[in-house]
């Protein structure tokens, strides 16, 4: 009796020698021998993939830069877009730290700083770092720009690391170092990859706006900073990239622009199709319900900053574009909206005969008005205010479309290179590539009198039509806000919007952020 | 002991000795069990010839056969509520045995989980149910059939669809994130709360659909009881999976005697329970024109004109369904084995045309005795079930579009769903879709297949000791497979006039095993005279394994056949690949439990449990569950013997800790995931936690059970459940892995859950031909969070248009779980007709989703042959969130699509215009309360048919007859789940699939 208890106790003991080390299924660790998987070459990968997310769609960087300024509208129609306000405090500028797409985008910009420093753990190849690090510079610049406060983690795999942070002038020095160690170990090309010019660029955009980051309300600029802008615009404009203004100003933009474009110097490849960014949200945020393809009906830009284009300025749009349902022009969508297609069989969008005149869902004719308000209470909600089309529009690609993301271009270096020179840096002449000239007025003529912009030369350059020619230049492309501030115009009354304090220069911290790391502090005034 | 018992007593002893050496010698003996109150057949009454051990049990309708030595002269029937009853058998062939119930359900046995005690050894809180007391009618799932029945427990459907999702919560919600719902072991088998069946998103419109019910496998027909622990006391013994409370499912054993057959078919129709109103045709047409809308066609391509007609869109795609329900069960054996076979048939239409819930499923249980000893026990059972489901394309979360109860609620009530010629109307370039037109186009298959083989060899070391191995292996797949047809006007489904090419089709499938090994060593034994001992020990280890694949493809060329056949002539580049496989999950636990009986008085009960998981950190890998309890019989001590209004008085009181760890593996270590192709990349998974941890849950319980006027049982208890190491996936500190952005942690608040919770049953009349029996269940609760400190944890998303970002709910401190958070709408005004909110956008906290009260009421009144069940359900004191009326039938929806009636003249008598816009606030949260009739069944018993034909019983049952309630939604009774960031959200109503009235017509037989 006794015996037998103790062998079948010995059995219930024998069996409970599991080791409970966990088996990970379709999931690995990193590191070393048999994880063999995880190497530099993906997770690059994925760093890149990680940028997507927040300069891509259209409820982070661009939402951050576009909605808070005098570019860009998300009104409220009625039953459509009024989602809990999110939009109405974006251009009101009445966000508060709670603000869900804010606090996404500062989110959505330190995974790709978690991601490159993940990279630099496993021994990466140089140009895989510095492609990495590039990455990470341009998101710590965006996170600078809006937040001031940027955390990072010096070990991606130590789990109980309280992520230390660094603040304004000090983050904005960082990623200047970084920048400078790097722009070596970087390809040279193509655009969709990190390259040196790309590096060059982000260093004139630290440098353009170091006065600012070290006072926002009260900038100034050093002339040691302008004549390095200067300096790396040279580089990049003789770079033997051959950049150059092409024929028609949208083809930077285009679903071929990675084949077509001599003016990108930096996107985010996009395959149509198969894998790409929420690039075309560009095209849907404005686009009617009846449109080709049948779109959101949501932003729109605002009649003051339309009206800074002359009539003949191609980039206004007007024109139909290879591949366009050409019952929609890329540029600004203002009147009577027709269609071009005619449907040939049943699913065809839309259902209607050649070239006729659309209506909205009242069945009012679709006409597109100049001036918009916040909230929109009138019968015409659906049609209110101008629509814009940056991008060419893919109708092939489906979800993924195949315009790579424009991050930086030439024309921009052109500006920031007469902005330096007007700010007090020494002029030097531009390569005849881009016209020779040896005055910022010059340089700016050049641009707005090519073939491809179609607008008159300036007078004179000032300050105000310098930051207006942006505006025109690289309208929606995620850029006002910056600008805005660094020409001391973003706490200015404009349409729909009343003068802000002070302390909307800078985001606040989200609450969620805030909550998780004691190394952060709120901004002042939040 | 009289000289005559002691002879008997004698001869029986002489007679069980010859009757084993001479087996040969045996009879017959046939005869019926039948309740005292209503002369219906009990089923599951034990026979036992007295001095033996092995016996028979009744069938369905009471009957039974049992072979007896010739020298067995006495019958003992136990059953569990029913008073013991010996009956001589001595020259009999044929009898009839009348059970009376038993007050305190003392002489009652209670599965206890990893062995049973007897009822009057319990010191926790187990409710028992048994055949007779499960809801009747068409049930797919075994919780369905304890809604209402027992206090403290909140079964829900989720909403009407057939095989549709359920909630269950055992005394509230104690936690969180790693769900409410309670362990469900079956023969000892722990089952995962996994849902199988795969998930396919809705191309365009929303979402994935609804998830089904996990339980659907088990043929409720073969479940003989159910036994819901409710407390710590009675849960530890599961440990960190027994936070939630335990269900235990007994299935159905084989009974000796020759094999008999037994039979049931049923018959059913079902109809739409409560339609919500929209306006007709006529309606809306007034209604454009009163507000300025045009009212006459001026475009093809405008959908929200007068086109002259007048449908009801949402009766186009309803259905009368039809259900018929088949089993067929055969069992028999002797004292050395013993089997049952049953096979069981379910096909459940929906109300929705098209949708259907078919299952099929057998289970064969076998038991034997072995050696000459019978000292070697077999015990085996196999289940096998596949469940086919045809589901109808409803989201959760539909966006603008809707999905398809959206979509019959807002088509224009003025335009035909079909052209002259008959074919659909199919709104090309708009985004309007026609709701009958899209269930035409939308086919989706799931079916879910489960075997569970489960083998326990034991052993009696002695006549006190038992050693027992349980092994089983539980495996089940889900295979779906979706498409829809190129003709429906849905974007990247429409046919592209350019290609030719159109549709979307989905397969996926998933799979789950899980091996468990149990071994226990149980001892059983009177000490002494008065002191009786109950213990087990065990050691157990459970694996699991969860993995799937799936293929989405877009742009085919159109044929009639499902397009998922011609995966490979999709367009490549709408093709998309997953495949996943979580981390495998171990447990390794021991156990043991104690209960020891002092002179019938007093009890104490004591559990431990220690659980290792590899999903817990590295630093606690081993969690530990002890548990204490004690009752003291008052009713049976000396000075209560005068008392006579208050009867077998038992007070009981417990401690215990219990765990919860359902959250997903692989969060406490750093891991990396693959993703994409284009290029693939890699990433880490999340932040890890090397700290992580069970979640804990201390419970107190105190109960009262007694008997007033030797008529009414009352069983009473209050707990007080605190859930600390809350498990949450808190937001990490940026930067976070793209991956995740969260780190699974144990807060450091608490979720406390306290309530009092009363059964009160009893026969209130019993005369010869007439008996009425009452029970009534009520349970209080009180949910609340503390130490929150700033912590504000959103949930409830809000879906529609203009409604992205919205939510309605959060989790904050002080508060109950799932507190509604919105603006206080407070009117409207005048001149803009536009909603005016208290303190603008400011928020509120506005009152919960869970339920103060929750009430259950069964009434069985029996005359002659007829007997009526009548059972009621409710809940009361808590809010939901009508989301429908938020964004599907709303006001500003009309010039665009139709509205509801109610909102209609609300806005009239406000002095609202269509301009105002949608906005989540007070105006749609209502109140919750309802009593539903949930269950009613009348039922006759023929008895006998001619000499083969035994315990015929036909009945008549009716499902959800009606609801008392003020919500304005299709059924209070719904859990549409809105979850945010993964937090699961509760109350919220949503366009689910409507909930149907059941009619089932049926008979039950034996042969």
């Amino acid at each position: 009796m006794k015996h037998k208890i103790i062998i079948l106790s010995a059995l219930v003991v024998a069996a409970g020698c599991t080791k409970l080390d966990e088996h990970l299924g379709s999931q690995t660790t990193a590191g070393s021998g048999s994880s063999g998987g995880v190497t530099a070459t993906n997770i690059l990968a994925g760093t890149y993939d990680a940028m997507r997310g927040p300069y891509q769609d259209q409820s982070r960087v661009w939402a951050m830069q576009q909605h808070t300024s005098d570019e860009t509208i998300g009104p409220t129609r009625a039953g459509d877009w009024d989602d809990n306000g999110v939009w109405r405090v974006l251009h009101s500028h009445q966000w508060d730290p709670n603000h869900g797409f804010l606090a996404d985008t500062y989110r959505d910009l330190g995974r790709v700083v978690f991601s490159a420093t993940d990279l630099l753990r496993l021994s990466p190849t140089p140009q895989q770092a510095a492609e990495g690090r590039l990455l990470r510079a341009m998101a710590m610049f965006s996170l600078v720009d809006g937040w001031d406060q940027v955390p990072y983690r010096e070990n991606t795999a130590n789990s109980e690391e309280v992520p230390k942070v660094r603040k304004g002038t000090e983050a904005l020095a960082y990623i200047i170092t970084e920048l400078t160690a790097i722009i070596p170990d970087l390809p040279v090309g193509p655009a969709k990859q990190a390259n040196k010019d790309a590096a060059r660029v982000l260093l004139m955009k630290c440098l353009l706006n170091k006065g600012v980051i070290a006072s926002r309300a009260t900038p100034t600029f050093a002339a040691a900073d302008m004549n390095q802008v200067i300096a790396l615009a040279d580089q990049v404009m003789t770079s033997s990239r051959g950049y150059a203004l092409e024929s028609n100003y949208f083809d930077a933009y285009a679903p071929t622009n990675d084949a077509i474009s001599k003016e990108d110097i930096w996107t985010a490849e996009n395959i149509g199709g198969s894998s790409s960014g929420n690039v075309r949200s560009r095209w849907f945020c404005g686009l009617h319900y009846n449109q080709n393809p049948s779109g959101w009906n949501g932003f729109t830009t605002l009649s003051d900053f339309y009206g800074k284009f002359e009539a003949t300025d191609k980039r206004r749009g007007g024109s139909t574009y290879p591949g366009m349902d050409k019952g929609i022009s890329p540029g600004f969508l203002i009147g009577q909206q027709k269609t071009y297609k005619k449907a040939t069989s049943p699913g065809a969008f839309p259902y209607a005969p050649l070239d006729s005149n659309l209506s909205d869902r009242t069945g009012a004719p679709l006409i597109f008005t100049a001036q918009v308000k916040l909230v929109e209470t009138g019968s015409d909600l659906e049609r209110t205010g101008i629509r814009v089309m940056k991008y060419p529009i893919d109708y092939t690609g489906g979800d993924n479309s195949n315009n790579d993301y424009v991050y930086f271009k030439i024309s921009d270096v052109i500006l920031m290179k007469a902005e330096a020179i007007l700010r007090g840096g020494t002029a030097t002449a531009n390569p005849a590539t881009f016209g020779g000239s040896n005055t910022a007025l010059g340089q700016v003529n050049f641009l707005r009198t090519h073939a491809s912009r179609g607008a008159s030369a300036l007078a004179s350059l000032t300050l105000d039509n310098l930051l207006d020619e942006r505006g025109r230049e690289l309208y929606w492309e995620s850029w006002r806000r910056q600008d805005l501030i660094r020409f001391g115009k973003y706490l200015n009354a404009w349409q729909e919007k009343p003068a802000s304090d002070p302390k909307r220069l800078i985001f606040p911290i989200p609450s969620r952020s805030l909550a998780a790391n004691p190394n952060l502090v709120q901004n002042p005034g939040y | 002991m009289s000289c005559k018992n002691l002879l008997k007593s004698a001869a029986v002893v002489i007679l069980l000795c010859v009757s084993q050496l001479v087996i040969a010698q045996e009879r017959v003996v046939t005869g019926r069990v039948t309740d005292s109150k209503d002369n219906a057949g009990v089923p599951g009454v034990t026979i036992t010839p007295k001095g033996t051990k092995t016996g028979t049990q009744t069938g369905s309708d009471g009957s039974f056969r049992i072979s007896v030595g010739s020298g067995v002269s006495v019958l003992v029937f136990t059953s569990i509520g029913y008073a013991t009853q010996e009956v001589d058998i001595a020259g009999k062939s044929t009898v009839e045995v009348s059970l009376v119930v038993s007050n305190a359900q003392l002489g009652e046995v209670v599965v206890t989980g990893y062995g049973t005690a007897r009822r009057k050894d319990i010191t926790g809180s187990i409710s028992s149910l048994k055949v007779k007391d499960f809801n009747k009618g068409v049930q797919t799932a075994p919780d369905q059939m304890m809604q209402g029945k027992v206090a403290g427990v909140q079964v829900l459907n989720n909403s009407g669809a057939p095989g549709g999702g359920t909630t269950v919560r055992i005394r509230g919600a104690s936690s969180i994130r790693a769900g409410n719902t309670p362990l469900f072991v079956v023969d000892g088998v722990q089952l995962q709360n996994t849902n199988i069946r795969p998930d396919v998103g809705l191309t365009d419109v929303g979402g994935g659909t609804p998830s089904g019910n996990p339980l659907n496998f088990i043929n409720p027909n073969d479940i003989v009881s159910m036994d819901i622990l409710k407390d710590a006391s009675a849960a530890a013994i599961y440990g960190s999976r027994g936070a939630n409370g335990v269900v235990l499912i007994t299935t159905k054993r084989g009974q000796t005697g020759i094999p008999k057959v037994e039979l049931n078919a049923s018959f059913g129709v079902s109809k739409i329970l409560k339609q919500l109103e929209v306006l007709d045709g006529d309606e809306y047409r007034a209604a454009l024109g009163e507000f300025g809308f045009p009212t006459t066609v001026n475009s093809a391509t405008v959908p929200t004109a007068n086109f002259g007609d007048n449908v009801n869109a949402m009766d186009e795609i309803l259905q009368t369904a039809h259900i018929q329900n088949y089993n067929v069960a055969v069992s028999s054996g002797n004292d050395a084995a013993r089997y049952r076979i049953s096979m069981g048939y379910l096909d459940q239409e929906g109300i929705i045309q098209k949708t259907d819930f078919k299952k099929f499923s057998t289970a064969i249980t076998a038991n034997f005795r072995m050696l000459e000893s019978k000292k070697l026990g077999l015990d085996m059972n196999l289940l096998t079930t596949q469940t086919q489901e045809h589901v109808a394309p409803i989201s959760n979360t539909a966006g603008f579009k809707g999905s398809l109860i959206g979509q019959a609620l807002f088509w224009n009530p003025t335009r035909s769903l079909k052209n002259p010629d008959g074919t659909l109307n199919i709104l090309y370039g708009s985004d309007n879709i026609n709701p009958l037109a899209y269930n035409e186009a939308y086919f989706d298959n799931p079916k879910v297949t489960t075997v569970i083989a489960n083998i326990a060899p034991s052993y009696k070391i002695t006549k006190d000791l038992e050693y027992k191995m349980q092994y089983s292996l539980t495996y089940s797949t889900g295979v779906r497979k979706q498409y829809t047809t190129a003709y429906i006007n849905i974007t990247d489904v429409a046919i592209d006039a350019t290609s030719g090419k159109g549709g979307e089709a989905n397969v996926a499938e998933n799979q789950l095993t899980t091996n468990q090994i149990t071994h226990t060593l149980s001892y059983v034994k009177d000490i002494t005279a008065k002191i009786n001992l109950n213990a087990v020990a065990g050691y157990e280890y459970l694996k699991t394994k969860f993995s799937g694949n799936s293929m989405y493809a877009r742009r085919f060329i159109p044929t009639d056949k499902p397009y998922y056949y011609f995966m490979a002539s999709s367009d490549p580049t709408t093709r998309r690949e997953y495949g996943f496989a979580n981390p495998t999950e171990e447990l390794q636990s021991y156990f043991g439990r104690a209960i020891v009986n002092m002179s019938n008085k007093y009890i104490i009960t004591a559990t431990i449990r220690a659980d290792g998981s590899t999903k817990f950190g590295e630093n606690n890998k081993y969690g530990y569950f002890p548990s204490f309890a004690g009752a003291w019989f008052i009713g049976r001590e000396d000075f209560m013997n005068g008392i006579k209004v208050i009867k077998d008085l038992k007070i009981r009181a417990g401690w215990g800790i219990t765990g919860n760890q359902e959250f997903p593996g692989g969060q406490s270590i750093i891991t990396y995931g693959l993703s994409g192709a284009n290029p693939a990349t890699f990433q880490q998974n999340t932040i890890a936690n090397p700290d992580l941890k069970w979640e804990e849950n201390q419970t107190f319980n105190v109960g009262l059970d007694f008997t007033l006027f030797n008529k009414l049982n009352f069983i009473v208890d209050y707990f007080n459940k605190n859930t600390t190491n809350i498990l949450f996936p808190r937001e990490a500190a940026d930067p976070v892995t793209p991956n995740s952005a969260v780190k699974w942690v144990n807060l450091p608040g608490e979720l406390n859950n306290k309530g009092v919770e009363a059964t009160i049953s009893g026969n209130i009349i019993r005369k010869n031909d007439f008996s009425l029996d009452l029970s009534i269940n009520g349970t209080f609760l009180s949910n609340k969070i503390t130490g929150f400190g700033a912590l504000q944890i959103p949930t409830g998303e809000v879906s529609g248009q203009g409604l992205s970002g919205a939510y309605a709910q959060l989790l904050i401190n002080d508060q109950p779980l799932n507190t509604f958070y919105l603006k206080k709408f407070i009117g409207i005004d005048k001149t803009s007709g536009i909603s005016l909110y208290e303190g603008g956008e400011e928020k509120f906290l506005l009152g919960s989703a869970n339920p103060d009260v929750l009430l259950g009421f069964t009434i069985n009144a029996a005359y002659k042959k007829f007997s009526l069940e009548a059972a009621m359900n409710g809940a009361f004191g808590h809010y939901i969130y009508n989301n429908t009326a938020n964004a599907t039938t709303s006001f500003n929806n009309l010039g665009k699509r139709n509205i509801g009636k109610a909102e209609l003249e609300l806005a009239r008598s406000l002095g609202e215009k269509p301009v105002n816009p949608t906005s989540a606030s007070s105006r749609y949260l209502e109140k919750g309360n309802y009593m539903k009739m949930g269950n009613a069944t009348i039922s006759y018993s023929i008895g006998s048919i001619g000499k083969s034909i035994k315990g015929a019983n036909v009945y008549l049952t009716g499902q959800n007859l009606f609801i008392l309630t003020d919500f304005t939604g299709f059924d209070p009774e719904v859990n549409v789940s809105k979850p945010l960031n993964g937090i699961p959200s509760f109350g919220m109503e949503y366009v689910p699939y409507p909930t149907a009235r059941t009619f089932t017509i049926g008979i039950n037989f034996s042969l």
